[in-house]
């Protein structure tokens, strides 16, 4: 086996070819492999952003036997065509960049294989391979099979795996339980191609409750992208020789699963090294069945693109309790620092910390403190007595909750918000999940956790002048409370949930939506509610309905969403702007008080950006009607130097992918995914009106 | 260019058509007794996802509070009726009859604390598009 990778890689090695993509084109998922989601591009500016209109729409209503309300993916453009994930069934997609016509479409019907994958839905893009002949499309499917396609038909690749098809849930170092078929494990990003490697990550379900203790585990493989022949792994939880395993004590190493890389992986091809995002290990906020750091949980590892092997690692957070992972793509970024130049990788996270390191040796570029953190009391856990904390660049979101967060639009709503987080145990980022009480606390009010701060989206990064533009929710509360779980739910002692209420497995979207999962019934099944056999009623005055707000409006103050402008030459936060109309109750709410207050920007996990060579470009994330305009949410651009407003666009529904920008005939386009409430996926290109597109010259005609 | 006019026009026509309906969720379109058997049926096939205090989840988004109201505000019964109908629960959309449907809707209006009436909510899109989703009573 050994010998055969390193004929692979040698013939690897000569043959690989990288074609220099054009600034017109967006090849990769986050622009490039550096993770930047940049453009410099500048025919859309702050002049005519505004009288943008649309120039095509693709419905993907039609892509799988149901709609989708969830649409994530960021397209890709090379060569005058746009290729991208779509619809419940996750085909991929071909459509002409000038008129969105569709070109081809490749789904795979995976039946119950697919149905019962834990991230189903239309996934989040697809990788671009050249080797300057051929043309190919890698994607991965629901039930994890990575497809290779002919780019320019759609076609499966037959010499590519077993005719165009890899199966990931084979060949892991690992048999995935308990089988093939039914065995937890998926993928919903885009898989990354540097030099002629395909490298591919893996995600589980929603880990609040997971079934039991054990569970597959989240390697990192590499791929040769010409035979889909396996080239590497990396073991993302060390096995007994290797780095890292005496940091799951007890043996846990062994039947802790999950610590994944379900995020964007990043690549620095000259160094020919990859970064990879790694999440937290089996059960989001209880740890105690794995005592010790948990390397490489919650890690940003760098390994050798040639061989997986693990050159560095640095761990954000030891023995994880709070769903943090790390959530999206590094950045790689060449920056000075006092004169200084240093190859950098920057890592944006849910708890608003911009991490900052060498990407050659995984040094911080600034001091990483390790500071003492509370220790929990919930029975049996395991408690990290420090974590680290950059001393640089400062936090730029909320990652803590205090008494000085909470609503103050007047004396009244924050003395509800006090009695209200009165019942809740508060502090600073790393405060630790309780076990929740009836009397109290019921839960750790948290956050910059689940889903706080910059999530899959990611940021964006201007090489030019070594800024990093970062969407964050500066609001997203989540509470964070353990039961004793049921033994007909969990094996784990502990599962998430709140006193008083029933003890549920908690899943997320994406889950049993997809195109393979069981089709509407025409029968209707029987209500066995019905007749009033309830459930628990909420807890009392705290986990009731609307329990973490005031009158309808958020416990937290705002700004509720943001975008900051963060110099790593610097290590300081530039500016800092609310992201995203006041939502129409707290437009309401401020009027009836009397209040007059900024923008207060917008909760939300799910927002991305994208610069171009002036502007920061990102859309709402949720639905407001103003005077400004009817019913919908705005596409937004900022000035990149200032945060100032720089025009916006209407779209029917709020962004829920990440936007992108390429040329096309001389026109620059900007393609955004929408969806959510009662309106269903919707790729949306957005470009200038005719008289615009020659500038000045063409408007005297 | 002619689909920027399409879109408006379309948009036109959807306002036009939310205008037209009569009543609003604040003129108590659901019982009390209704809201009670939605309360049990939410609790069945929702709360795993949505949570037993509507809330959400991590990642699922809450049927109560400001940001639900921001998305729904303007349309009608109808359209969250059939967003429920045609793709919830998740994990298999379409199998809860219109009765639950309806009954799960009306509990979601009185968390919302929308008031209750005297007429229970009817059961097909047809006649929920009668009734405008306002996140503000309207002075008439």
């Amino acid at each position: 086996m050994f010998r055969l990778t390193m004929l692979a890689l040698t013939a690897l090695t000569v043959s690989a070819q990288t074609r220099a993509y054009k600034d017109g084109e967006w090849p990769s998922y986050a622009a490039d492999l550096a993770g930047t989601r940049y453009r410099p591009l500048d025919q859309i500016n702050a002049s005519n952003f505004s009288k943008l209109e649309v120039a095509w729409t693709f419905k993907t209503d039609s892509i799988g036997n149901r709609k989708e309300f969830k649409l994530e993916g960021t397209p890709l453009m090379v060569n005058g065509v746009v290729y991208t994930t779509a619809g419940s069934r996750r085909a991929a997609i071909a459509l002409d960049a000038a008129t969105g016509e569709l070109l081809w479409v490749h789904g795979e019907h995976e039946g119950d294989r697919g149905a019962a994958a834990p991230r189903q839905l239309s996934g989040r893009g697809l990788a671009y391979w050249t080797d300057g002949k051929q043309e190919r499309i890698l994607y991965v499917t629901p039930g994890y099979r990575l497809i290779c396609l002919d780019a320019k038909t759609g076609q499966a690749i037959p010499s590519f795996g077993k005719n165009g098809v890899v199966d990931l849930k084979l060949d892991d170092d690992q048999t995935i339980l308990p089988d093939l078929t039914t065995g937890e494990i998926g993928l919903q990003s885009a898989p990354v191609v540097a030099k002629d490697t395909v490298i591919i990550g893996a995600a589980f379900r929603e880990g609040m409750t997971p079934k039991s203790m054990r569970n597959n585990k989240g390697y990192v493989r590499g791929f040769d992208v010409k035979t889909g022949k396996r080239l590497w792994i990396f073991h993302t939880i060390p096995l007994k020789n290797e780095v890292g395993y005496n940091t799951w004590e007890k043996g846990s190493a062994e039947y802790t699963g999950n610590t994944g890389v379900w995020s964007q992986i990043t690549v620095d091809e000259q160094l020919g090294l990859v970064y990879l995002p790694v999440e937290s290990p089996t059960g989001d906020y209880y740890g105690g069945h794995r005592p010790g750091y948990n390397l490489f949980g919650e890690s940003l590892v760098c390994v050798d693109l040639k061989t997986g092997q693990r050159k560095w690692h640095y761990q954000l957070v030891h023995h994880p309790l709070w769903d943090m992972d790390i959530s999206s793509a590094p950045i790689l970024a060449d920056i000075n620092v006092n004169g200084r130049a240093i190859k950098a990788v920057a890592q944006p996270t849910k708890q608003g910390f911009l991490y900052v390191f060498d990407r050659v040796t995984g040094k911080p570029v600034w001091d990483m403190e390790e500071r003492s953190v509370e220790k929990g009391t919930v029975p049996d856990e395991w408690y990290s007595p420090t974590q680290p904390f950059p001393t640089k660049p400062p936090a730029y979101a909320r990652n803590g909750v205090s008494k000085d967060d909470l609503i103050d639009f007047t004396p009244a709503m924050r003395d509800q918000a006090l009695t209200i987080i009165s019942k809740y145990h508060i502090g600073p980022v790393f405060t630790p999940p309780v076990e929740s009480q009836l009397g109290g606390p019921l839960a750790t009010l948290t956050l910059g956790t689940a889903s706080g701060g910059t999530n899959w989206p990611g940021a964006s990064y201007d090489p030019e002048t070594h800024i990093v533009y970062a969407y964050a929710c500066n609001a997203c509360l989540t509470p964070i409370g353990l039961m004793r779980s049921p033994k007909t739910l969990s094996d784990m002692e502990y599962v998430a949930g709140t006193a008083g209420q029933e003890v549920r497995n908690r899943t997320g979207p994406g889950e049993n939506a997809g195109a393979d999962s069981p089709l509407p019934t025409r029968a209707p099944a029987p209500s066995p509610g019905r007749g009033g056999r309830g459930g628990a009623a909420p807890a009392a005055g705290g986990g009731g309905a609307g329990g973490l707000s005031v009158n309808g409006l958020p416990l937290i103050k705002p700004p509720y969403g943001t975008i900051s402008a963060i110099s790593l030459d610097k290590g300081e936060i530039v500016w800092q702007v609310a992201h995203g109309d006041t939502p129409d109750n707290i437009r309401a709410a401020l009027k009836t008080a009397g209040v007059d207050a900024p923008r207060t920007g917008q909760l939300g996990y799910n927002v991305g950006t994208l610069i171009t060579k002036t502007l920061v470009i990102a859309g709402e994330g949720q639905v407001t009607t103003t005077t400004d305009h009817p019913r919908g949410a705005m596409l937004r651009a900022y000035d990149k130097a200032t945060g100032k407003d720089a025009g916006a666009v209407y779209m029917p529904a709020p962004e829920t992918g990440s936007p992108m920008t390429y040329m096309m005939n001389g026109k620059q386009y900007i393609i955004i995914a929408v969806s959510g409430g009662n309106y269903s996926g919707e790729y949306i290109a957005f470009t200038l009106p005719a008289a615009e597109e020659h500038g000045p010259t063409a408007a005297q005609h | 260019m002619a689909l920027r006019r399409l879109s408006i026009s379309l948009l036109i026509a959807g306002a036009v058509l939310a205008q037209e309906a009569t009543r609003s969720v604040w003129d108590g379109v659901y019982t009390e007794e209704q809201a009670g058997r939605g309360r049990a049926l939410y609790n069945q096939h929702c709360a795993s996802c949505h949570a037993d205090t509507l809330m959400g989840g991590e990642m699922s988004p809450p049927l109560v509070g400001g940001e639900f109201m921001s998305n729904w505000n303007g349309l009608t019964l109808g359209d969250l009726f059939e967003r429920i109908r045609t793709t919830m629960p998740q994990n298999n959309a379409g199998k809860l009859s219109r009765e639950t449907n309806a009954d799960i809707t009306a509990y979601i209006l009185s968390v919302n604390k929308f008031p209750s009436g005297k007429t229970e909510l009817p059961h097909s899109a047809e006649f929920l598009r009668d009734i405008r989703i306002d996140s503000e009573k309207k002075q008439r």
